[in-house]
């Protein structure tokens, strides 16, 4: 589904990705761990084409197309999903028509008529319970004067509505009490499918109790310099980036 | 020669402009009302003058403008609003949002007399440029002569949010839409102070004007 093949890219003149390769199959849950600074959220903003990196060598095919041509909207209708670590705030933009226009114009974009006012509030309510959204918090401003949890599981709600296919998780823990984490944890859960394909970017093994990897890849300082299963996410809990970040 | 409105004792006085230069006096008597809301929703330039002086107690002004630019068109806008006795409200929302190569200017002068006291004023300009080179002035100047007064102004010019823009794109609305989702709400402050009346008609002018704003 995803293939990143020694991808470079740098911020502001710095480099921060230094060489990452890495493939992502349908049905899999990838983690990615690794120290602060490591390059971690530069990879998701990479992959979601966000404006302020610049991508200096290197390739990302997604389902067989070259995902580093597309504008950012032209990714997230092809089904690449960011949960983002700092949702953004969106004072005066109501989430009901956030979400109407982003449901109808990733249905334009796969040919299918939009979806009538009364099909998307039941399609909206449908989607809700899966991550015990309030209903109070879909008549709001995006994000706004939403609580840290609240935002996270507004995140998982938007995954939820646009179904992507590879969804990838920005440090999705944290600032979450546990009943937060277990919700929005249970959530990704139920909407990973054999097609759909996740990366999970955190800093802690905590949230891999409840999402469960297929591989665990430790990225330090722009390459992943380790590979493993979910037994090294425990390892690493135990002793720390320095066992691998050393090596 | 300013057009003379005067509005007498008690009396509440509506006014909607759209799309028109205008020279406007407004005299306000003892507890008056003014709610004045002026749109540019077109191409055409404008130059609007409003005066007002309230002459009586308790009286009340409300000055709404949006201004949606675009092209080389030019819209000025200036207030100049006088309490010359104490007690009166006066409440002034002014926001351009200007595309191209269009120009906006705002001057707003704002006086209280020396014993207008107790008054309570507030200017707020707030301006998103959305091109290079559309340019944006601001001029706003308070004279305050009384000592028991609440008179306050800001005045900012910037341009659409980047992040909430990535934020949308992330979510696969064209750029185009995000940027017009954002203006709405850019506008929908203005909005709020209007007549329901008069919502619709202006909403809809306001979702044409921005379909060709935003792309």
């Amino acid at each position: 589904m995803l293939e990143i093949k020694n991808l470079h890219a740098s911020i502001n003149g710095k480099e921060i990705l230094k060489g990452v390769n890495l493939s992502v199959h349908a049905g899999e849950v990838h983690a990615i761990m690794g120290p602060n600074g490591a390059g971690k959220s530069t990879l998701s903003a990479v992959l979601t084409g966000n404006p302020a990196y610049e991508v200096t060598s290197g390739e990302v095919w997604f389902k067989g197309k070259n995902l580093l041509e597309m504008p950012p909207e032209q990714r997230a209708r092809e089904g690449i999903f960011l949960s983002f670590q700092y949702p953004v705030e969106i004072p005066g933009v109501s989430m009901v028509n956030f979400m109407r226009a982003a449901v109808n114009e990733k249905r334009a974009y796969e040919g299918k008529e939009p979806l009538s006012a009364t099909e998307f509030l039941k399609y909206m309510r449908e989607k809700k319970s899966i991550v015990e959204l309030d209903n109070k918090l879909t008549n709001r401003s995006v994000n706004e004067g939403f609580s840290g949890g609240e935002k996270k599981r507004n995140e998982i709600f938007q995954m939820a509505m646009l179904q992507p296919s590879l969804s990838i998780l920005d440090e999705t823990d944290s600032g979450l009490d546990i009943d937060s984490l277990r919700i929005v944890a249970e959530g990704v859960n139920k909407l990973k499918t054999p097609q759909t394909a996740s990366i999970v970017i955190t800093h802690y093994q905590r949230l891999l109790d409840y999402i469960v990897p297929d591989f665990v890849h430790v990225l330090a300082d722009g390459q992943i310099v380790k590979t493993g299963d979910k037994t090294l996410a425990l390892e690493l809990e135990k002793h720390g980036y320095e066992m691998v970040v050393k090596q | 020669m300013s057009e003379l409105i005067e509005i007498s004792k008690g009396q509440t006085k509506n006014i909607l402009l759209l799309n028109k230069s205008v020279d406007l006096l407004v005299n306000q008597y003892d507890d008056s009302q003014l709610n004045l809301h002026v749109f540019c929703l077109d191409d055409s330039s404008a130059e609007i003058n409003i005066q007002v002086r309230q002459l009586g107690r308790g009286c009340s002004a409300k000055i709404n403008a949006l201004v949606l630019a675009c092209g080389k068109q030019e819209v000025g806008i200036h207030t100049n609003v006088v309490h010359e006795v104490g007690d009166g409200i006066s409440e002034q929302l002014l926001k351009f949002v200007l595309a191209d190569e269009s120009k906006g200017n705002f001057r707003g002068d704002l006086k209280i007399a020396k014993d207008a006291q107790k008054v309570s004023a507030r200017q707020t300009n707030r301006n998103i440029v959305l091109s290079d080179k559309a340019k944006m002035r601001t001029m706003p100047q308070l004279e305050i002569y009384a000592d028991d007064v609440k008179a306050s102004h800001g005045a900012s010019t910037g341009q659409l949010d980047e992040q909430a823009l990535f934020y949308m794109q992330q979510r696969g609305l064209s750029v185009g839409t995000a940027r017009k989702l954002l203006l709405k709400a850019f506008a929908s402050e203005v909005m709020e102070q209007l007549d329901v009346a008069e919502h619709d008609s202006i909403e809809q002018l306001i979702e044409q004007r921005l379909a060709r704003m935003a792309i």
